[in-house]
Parts: C-alpha cells; sequence; structure tokens
C-alpha cells in the first residue's frame, strides 16, 4: 500500500472563482504509479472549497450567483468586527458560509491507474475570498 | 479609476526580507496573522477595486523603537518598483534630533510626494513646535500632509492626540497645504466635517475600520453621524476614497461606498479626482 501526498498552489484571477483542477488531480495519479485505490483532495482554507460540477460557463456562473443568493455580501454578519487577534476587520464571513455549503474536501476511486469520475464532472478549487495565494492537497491511498 | 490614498505597507513583499524587522513593524502596527504579499499578488487585489495609483503611508515612530516600522527608503523603494501605480509618502519622528534633515532628504533625493504623521502614535500634539519644521518644510517643497485623525488600532497610540479639531490650527496657519484628516477623524466625524466645510485646503479619506462590515459603517458615517445630503451638497470636493488596507480588504471598502449610491458626479471625485487635487496634479 503507497501513500501519495501532493500539496498545489492556486491563485485566483477574480475574487469568487470556480478554477478546474481535474487534470493536476489526473497527473499526480499518473505519476505515482498507484492502480487502484482512493483519491482525497482537500483545500488547506476555511474560505475556499472543493467540489465537483459540470465544466460549461453556463453552470458556473449559476453555482457562484446561486452561493451568492444563498450567502449575500451585505448581510450583517457576526463575523463583520474588530478582529484583535488580526488587528484587522472580519469581512470574509460569506467566504466561511459558502466553504460550508460545498466542503473543502472531494473524494473519489482509483481503478486501473483512472480517476473515476462522471463523464460531465470536473474538478474544482473554489475561490469564496480572493485573492491569495491558496494551497490544496491531493492525497492518494493504494497500490 | 480609482485611487487608494490609504494603504499602509506593511506586508509588502519587497520590504518584509529581514524577518526580526518585519515582526516588530507588526507588533508595534498592530497586524498579525497575515503574510507579506509580492507585488504581482497586491496588484491583483487592487485590480479587484479598479485601483490603479495607491498612496503609500510610512510609519516612522523611532525615538522609541529605535527604527521606523516603514522608513522613507522602505517607501522609496516600492515606488521605484511600481513608479506608475505606488505614490510614496514621507514621514520622520520629530522628537529625533535630525528629524527635518531627514524629511528635507525624503523630499529632495527621494522625491516622495507628500507627509504622513499619526500624532496619536507620536503622542504629540499637531501644534508640538517641533512639528513646524516639518510644516514648513511641506510649504517649501509644496507637498501636503496625511494627518492619521480619529482613533488608531496601532500599539501605544492616544486618540487624544489625533482629535480632528485639534487640527485646525494646521488648517488655518498653512492655507496653500493641502491636509487630509483620514478616517473621516472616527469616531469624531462631525468634527471632521465641519473642518471640511470650512476650509477649503481641508481633505479626508473613506479609510473607515472599526465596528461592522463595510456596508454597515458607511452607511453609519455618511447617512447617520452625517446629515443624508452632506456629502452630495457640501464636501463632496473634500472626500477621498481611501481603504486602510491591510486592516480592510480595498475591495471590500469599496463595496461599501458603492452601497451608498453618490451620484456619479460625486463618485468620480471620491474615486479619483479629489485624490489628483490634493496631490496638486491636474486630473
Amino acid at each position: 500500500m503507497q501513500f501519495r501526498l501532493k500539496e498545489n498552489s492556486v491563485c485566483a484571477e477574480k475574487e469568487f472563482e470556480l478554477i478546474k483542477i481535474t487534470s493536476e488531480v489526473r497527473d499526480f495519479i499518473a505519476e505515482t504509479g498507484i492502480r487502484n485505490g482512493i483519491c482525497y483532495i482537500i483545500s488547506e482554507h476555511t474560505t475556499t472549497g472543493i467540489t465537483v460540477n459540470e465544466s460549461l460557463p453556463c453552470v458556473e456562473k449559476d453555482l457562484l450567483e446561486g452561493l451568492d443568493r444563498l450567502v449575500p455580501e451585505d448581510y450583517p454578519y457576526n463575523h463583520n468586527h474588530y478582529l484583535p487577534t488580526y488587528g484587522t476587520i472580519g469581512g470574509n464571513a460569506p467566504g466561511h458560509l459558502k466553504s460550508l455549503l460545498t466542503g473543502i474536501c472531494s473524494v473519489f476511486p482509483v481503478v486501473n491507474g483512472e480517476l473515476m469520475l462522471g463523464h460531465a464532472a470536473d474538478i474544482y478549487f473554489c475561490e469564496y475570498d480572493g485573492v491569495k495565494n491558496r494551497h490544496y492537497m491531493i492525497y492518494i491511498m493504494g497500490e | 479609476m480609482v485611487i487608494d490614498t490609504h494603504v499602509r505597507p506593511a506586508l509588502f513583499a519587497p520590504i518584509c526580507e529581514n524577518g526580526e524587522a518585519f515582526q516588530k513593524r507588526c507588533d508595534n502596527m498592530n497586524y498579525h496573522l497575515m503574510k507579506p504579499a509580492n507585488i504581482s499578488l497586491l496588484k491583483k487585489q487592487f485590480g479587484l477595486a479598479d485601483i490603479q495609483k495607491v498612496f503609500l503611508l510610512p510609519s516612522d515612530c523611532s525615538y522609541h523603537t529605535g527604527t521606523a516600522e516603514i522608513s522613507n527608503d522602505d517607501i522609496a523603494k516600492l515606488v521605484e518598483l511600481e513608479p506608475d501605480m505606488f505614490i510614496g509618502f514621507a514621514s520622520a519622528d520629530p522628537r529625533n534630533r535630525n528629524a527635518a534633515q531627514e524629511l528635507e532628504r525624503a523630499f529632495a533625493d527621494l522625491k516622495l510626494s507628500g507627509l504622513y504623521l499619526n500624532t496619536a502614535r507620536l503622542q504629540i500634539s499637531p501644534e508640538d513646535e517641533r512639528l513646524y519644521a516639518f510644516y514648513n518644510l511641506c510649504r517649501k517643497y509644496g507637498k501636503p500632509i496625511i494627518f492619521h485623525a480619529g482613533l488608531s488600532l496601532e500599539t501605544n497610540a492616544l486618540a487624544k492626540y489625533a482629535r480632528p479639531a485639534d487640527f485646525e490650527k494646521i488648517l488655518y496657519d498653512y492655507p496653500d497645504i493641502n491636509i487630509c484628516l483620514t478616517h473621516v477623524g472616527w469616531p469624531w466625524v462631525q468634527e471632521t466635517a465641519a473642518l471640511l466645510m470650512k476650509y477649503p485646503n481641508a481633505y479626508t479619506n473613506t479609510a473607515l475600520m472599526s465596528f461592522d462590515g463595510p456596508y454597515q459603517i458607511f452607511h453609519k458615517v455618511f447617512r447617520e453621524d452625517m446629515g443624508e445630503l452632506w456629502v452630495e451638497h457640501n464636501i463632496a470636493d473634500k472626500i477621498m476614497f481611501g481603504s486602510d488596507s491591510p486592516r480592510i480588504r480595498p475591495v471590500r471598502s469599496k463595496r461599501g461606498l458603492d452601497s451608498l449610491n453618490f451620484t456619479e458626479e460625486t463618485r468620480e471625485k471620491i474615486d479619483y479626482r479629489n485624490a489628483l487635487h490634493f496631490l496638486g496634479r491636474e486630473d
């Protein structure tokens, strides 16, 4: 049994953005040589997400706009106050809530060296509090 | 276009190379748990708010701390890296023996664009006689002054030394120098507004941070603490956009300003025209 971890960096161009990372995941599976096992993709941040959806620009737009309707920017969130531990004003409550909604990880089987993903599906790193330097992990267990 | 008139470059990577100095700067300026960011990332962040020019404000309380947290040379170094984007301000600690020479060096040799002072942090009155040498240098070189006004979140800063009304004598004595009282002088908003109304050389910026998120604090200051029409009818020429980054993300600060729905003409003034006038540049 092998346990292989890779940490990837990502930086969005926009404040809120869905960034496709499917090819990065497939490339790492190939690099490890693991034929059968399980693959986790995990974000390291609390205002980001990892999710799966169909890679169409209209769908991506609907996903982000739908999250905006559920979690509006101008709501008086409890987090919006002076944070002595940072010396800053908490302003990213919507990012935390969107992260909760999508979750910060996804998991897939690896069979015969292939990532088992539906034909219309892509894996996304979701930026909800950009622009920042971000990291996510790909962790594969198998043989 | 937007000009951000209030950025403290404490986390700008090119001036964060010395880890010990960086930690001391963060401790003194009260910034915690944040990492330096390189210029390309910062430009992306400013771009989210359509910010194309940025005032970089230094920090010098070196009489007590030994060295300036953000020195004139740090500011000049950043301006040299991005001369079309960064507009650098100078400072000096007036309690140091060579303070006036340092400020003159910053104007004459480093070509910095104005003076920034935080009298709350220095714990001296704006009318302290040692500062008049600074004001006279600003007059000599034709440079504007940005004073921190109101509550300062920096360590060892006392707001009683930065109450807006206490800058009136400087506005009065130096009518030929443009003077910005930052943060709308929060919490003394009405004192600031009164000075803006009376003195042609008085300016403020929108660097609001304190209670609430940007929507709530902008509404409180510009719609409740001020009369609803004060900005549009009286002081639209006196307010400049300022974010107070890194205490608040510029794009969020701008969103708070957007929510006030000022007229297009007023927004152009706040976004960049007033800042150009403040600097003495034609728009």
